[in-house]
């Protein structure tokens, strides 16, 4: 349970962080589309470059974790499908102004329309499930 | 604690260095913690799974899905619940039917939004699953780790993006 608890603080922490930068928000995904506005790129390059030097670290230590319990790290499989999906996540993503993460943030923050976009990322990710199941996925 | 530091922190957008270094943050934390890859994406098959408990589809009886409540629950909830507190210290309403500039300079209907809307999400949750991870896997987690999955991915997901939002300005939003 402990487990759990510590994982609903970092997505609260998640959440909260993805608010207060402005994430969550319609304008700053569009603007960032348009050019006109680049700060949520700006966060995503902060965000990576804080994340592979905290990374670095962590594998400069060895790889352990907590209580000296080792890291796996969760290794992405390429696969043909890869460009495809991503190609169709980001028209998913202008169309809505969020994405997985942030429409969760919109919701908490009681924007309605980002309910029917979290229903249609449920609905979507239904769609692969029965896709994956008809063999019609490679 | 003076007003303005109330201010700087719940109330006006974070600066994006701010926002970025504690995004950034959660990558290394997670794993040293609880040697576990930040993502969102798949957390959305155990909320498909909690409406349809029943569906034999494999994929939902994968292994990563066998317990609804996992830590992709937790941690999907936690996120519905800061976006909840931010706008309380901001002083936000507690519902609005606007999204933005979308909104604002549409009279679309409200149904016609919310078909849109649930199109958009539809893209999303295909798209992702499609590539194996969003943005917050795929684009922070995976590019960190110099996953080439992960650049493949987030060129396509910058790619969508910004042909969708020409479109979108053109045909749509009427040129702006």
């Amino acid at each position: 349970m402990g487990r759990r608890m510590a994982f609903m603080g970092f997505g609260i922490f998640f959440g909260f962080t993805l608010s207060r930068v402005g994430a969550s928000g319609y304008d700053l995904i569009y603007t960032m589309f348009t050019g006109a506005d680049l700060k949520l790129a700006w966060v995503l390059i902060t965000a990576i470059v804080t994340a592979y030097l905290g990374l670095g670290w962590l594998h400069f230590r060895g790889d352990r974790g907590y209580a000296d319990r080792p890291i796996t790290i969760n290794k992405k499989v390429l696969t043909g499908l890869t460009p495809v999906g991503g190609v169709l996540f980001g028209i998913g993503w202008a169309m809505s102004g969020a994405c997985p993460g942030t429409v969760l943030v919109q919701v908490g923050e009681g924007k309605i329309l980002g309910l029917f976009t979290m229903a249609g990322i449920i609905a979507g990710t239904y769609i692969y499930a029965w896709l994956a199941e008809k063999k019609l996925l490679k | 604690m003076s007003e303005t530091l109330y201010d700087f922190f719940f109330v006006k957008p974070w600066p994006w260095w701010l926002g970025g270094i504690c995004i950034g943050l959660l990558v290394p934390l997670m794993y040293y913690f609880l040697n576990t890859a930040l993502g969102v994406s798949t957390g959305y098959g155990n909320i498909v799974k909690l409406i349809l408990p029943r569906s034999r589809l494999r994929w939902l009886n994968s292994a990563d899905y066998i317990d609804v409540f996992n830590w992709r629950f937790f941690f999907l909830a936690g996120i519905i619940m800061g976006g909840f507190l931010s706008a309380r210290g901001a002083g936000w309403t507690w519902t609005t039917p606007g999204m933005g500039l979308f909104t604002a300079r549409l009279d679309w209907t409200f149904p016609s939004l919310a078909v849109w809307f649930l199109l958009g999400g539809l893209c999303m949750g295909l798209g992702a699953r499609l590539a194996n991870g969003c943005t917050s896997g795929h684009s922070i987690h995976g590019i960190a780790n110099l996953h080439l999955s992960s650049i493949i991915a987030t060129a396509g997901f910058l790619l969508g993006g910004i042909m969708a939002t020409r479109l979108i300005t053109a045909w749509i939003l009427g040129g702006f």
